[in-house]
């Protein structure tokens, strides 16, 4: 294997190459490192290493532990603003193999972590390292897809993201099957677990890297024909990444993400205890769970969903249904005293908040264009970074404050409910505020520099 | 080139299903 083999060159299509293999080699990135959101299943073993089956003395703590997620969601932000513009210039394969050997070797790392029972070691591996993989990771396929399908970029995007929300859904019973499988009288499977996943994963994202094609210069699929003047919103032109976050689309996209982001979030952050503390005797904790399994289940198909329906309804109404029906099931919400209308809202809230994820690639090339797509969309996700503390903290607080203020723990959410339409409302304003990027910011273009 | 598409996708579909399912056989707990 030569260096060649992982340049851009290297990865464009022969002729006859049917572009429906590029959202396989995406999906099998994005269903690696969506283990992220599924974390949290490895917090309780984390804090039994030494004790096997309970917490002994110089056990780490949960609060020590909760720190690994928070550090690689921290670093996803960070390392896709940072990485963006060499994944545009490196290529999806080798930026997608640089993800696979962070997001694997960072496993590796935290089982190292685990044996020398070093909590460095995790925050390094998983949060650092692993959060370097899941940002490069995240944002290596996008710009790939966009020129793959520019007359359906919305659907090609969703495909992809939702293999983001479809990761959890299946490391959650992966990790819970191995931790139980290398149970030992000296080790709870922790260390075994994560070796084994990470070997997997790495593996199954190389498939990405083998598969992955850019088009030719010029190609376009057959019959389709570019349109040829700008409509209101989807430019023909392109802006650079350093241009683009100077502009106020830029912004008023960024808060557009973080405020979907944050209502939603916050939600997941909570929705088993929210639940069980909604409907108090009538749900119990496991059936709480299966709730959040449904929520993340709805997460995943909205990604798909929404970003396919943005193709014809436009990357703007979209957001307005977000922003609008989310308010409309937010205030809702406190009202409602049967448990299927209360979880059918928040199946329906939690598909937006994917859906939000998943079209926002395709509204910045709308705004943008394709020429830097990947590195603004890397640059976007700081919003989810700041979201991703934002709405559970929010969501926390002002229960805790309710409760403190002796208002009932059924209750204690309602106040929340209406917060989070408040921010919903900000989002919608910045999205009615969306006009077509200043020509000036355009860029110009020259002969042989498309990407 | 359409079989080799066929095949990947497959490949990528198989965890994915298994994971909804394992989703699905949890939720139902909830209506029950």
């Amino acid at each position: 294997m030569t260096a060649g083999f992982f340049a851009r060159e290297s990865t464009i299509a022969e002729p006859g190459f049917n572009r429906f293999q590029v959202p396989t080699a995406a999906l099998s990135v994005h269903l690696a490192i969506g283990q992220v959101y599924a974390f949290s299943t490895f917090n309780i073993p984390l804090t039994k290493i030494l004790g096997i089956d309970h917490s002994a003395p110089g056990d780490w703590k949960a609060t020590q532990v909760v720190w690994i997620f928070s550090i690689a969601i921290a670093f996803l932000g960070a390392s896709a603003a940072f990485f963006g513009p060499w994944v545009e210039r490196a290529g999806p394969r080798k930026s997608m193999f640089t993800a696979a050997l962070c997001f694997g070797g960072g496993f590796l790392v935290s089982a190292l972590g685990v044996k020398l029972h070093q909590l460095w070691l995790i925050y390094l591996g998983y949060g650092v390292l692993g959060g370097c993989g899941l940002g490069i990771g995240y944002i290596s396929p996008v710009s790939t897809l966009i020129k793959w399908f520019p007359d359906r970029p919305g659907m090609a995007t969703g495909m992809a993201i939702m293999g983001f929300g479809g990761g959890a859904l299946i490391a959650a019973p992966l990790s819970v099957i191995l931790m139980a499988h290398f149970k030992s009288a000296t080790s709870n499977g922790v260390l075994e677990t994560f070796v084994t996943m990470g070997v997997i994963y790495f593996m199954f994202m190389m498939i990405g890297v083998f598969t992955v094609r850019v088009p030719a210069p010029g190609w376009k699929p057959e019959g389709w024909v570019a349109p040829t003047a700008a409509r209101k919103l989807v430019t023909t032109a392109n802006v650079t990444v350093n241009v683009a976050w100077r502009t106020p689309q830029f912004w008023l996209l960024w808060t557009v993400l973080c405020m979907n982001v944050t209502a939603g979030i916050g939600v997941l952050a909570v929705a088993s205890p929210m639940i069980q503390e909604i409907f108090a005797g009538r749900v119990t904790p496991v059936t709480a769970a299966s709730f959040v399994g449904l929520l993340s289940l709805f997460n995943m198909f909205g990604r798909f969903f929404w970003a396919s329906t943005s193709d014809y309804l436009g990357r703007r109404n979209t957001y307005m249904i977000f922003f609008l029906l989310g308010i409309a099931l937010y205030a809702a919400v406190p009202s409602i005293g049967a448990v299927p209308l209360f979880v059918a809202c928040f199946c329906i809230i939690l598909s937006m908040y994917g859906g939000g994820f998943a079209t926002i690639p395709a509204y910045l090339r709308d705004v943008f264009g394709t020429f830097q797509v990947g590195a603004i969309h890397g640059l976007l996700l700081t919003a989810w970074s700041v979201a991703g503390v934002l709405g559970p903290q929010l969501v926390s607080y002002i229960r805790d404050h309710q409760i403190n203020s002796g208002v009932a723990k059924a209750q204690a959410y309602s106040v929340t409910m209406y917060i989070m339409c408040g921010l919903l409302l900000v989002g919608f304003l910045c999205n009615f505020a969306m006009k077509a990027v200043d020509p000036k910011y355009h860029r110009k273009e020259t002969a042989g520099s498309a990407s | 080139m359409k079989g080799r598409v066929l095949v990947l996708w497959f490949v990528v579909s198989i965890p994915l299903l298994w994971g909804v399912f394992k989703t699905l056989q949890n939720a139902i707990k909830l209506f029950q």
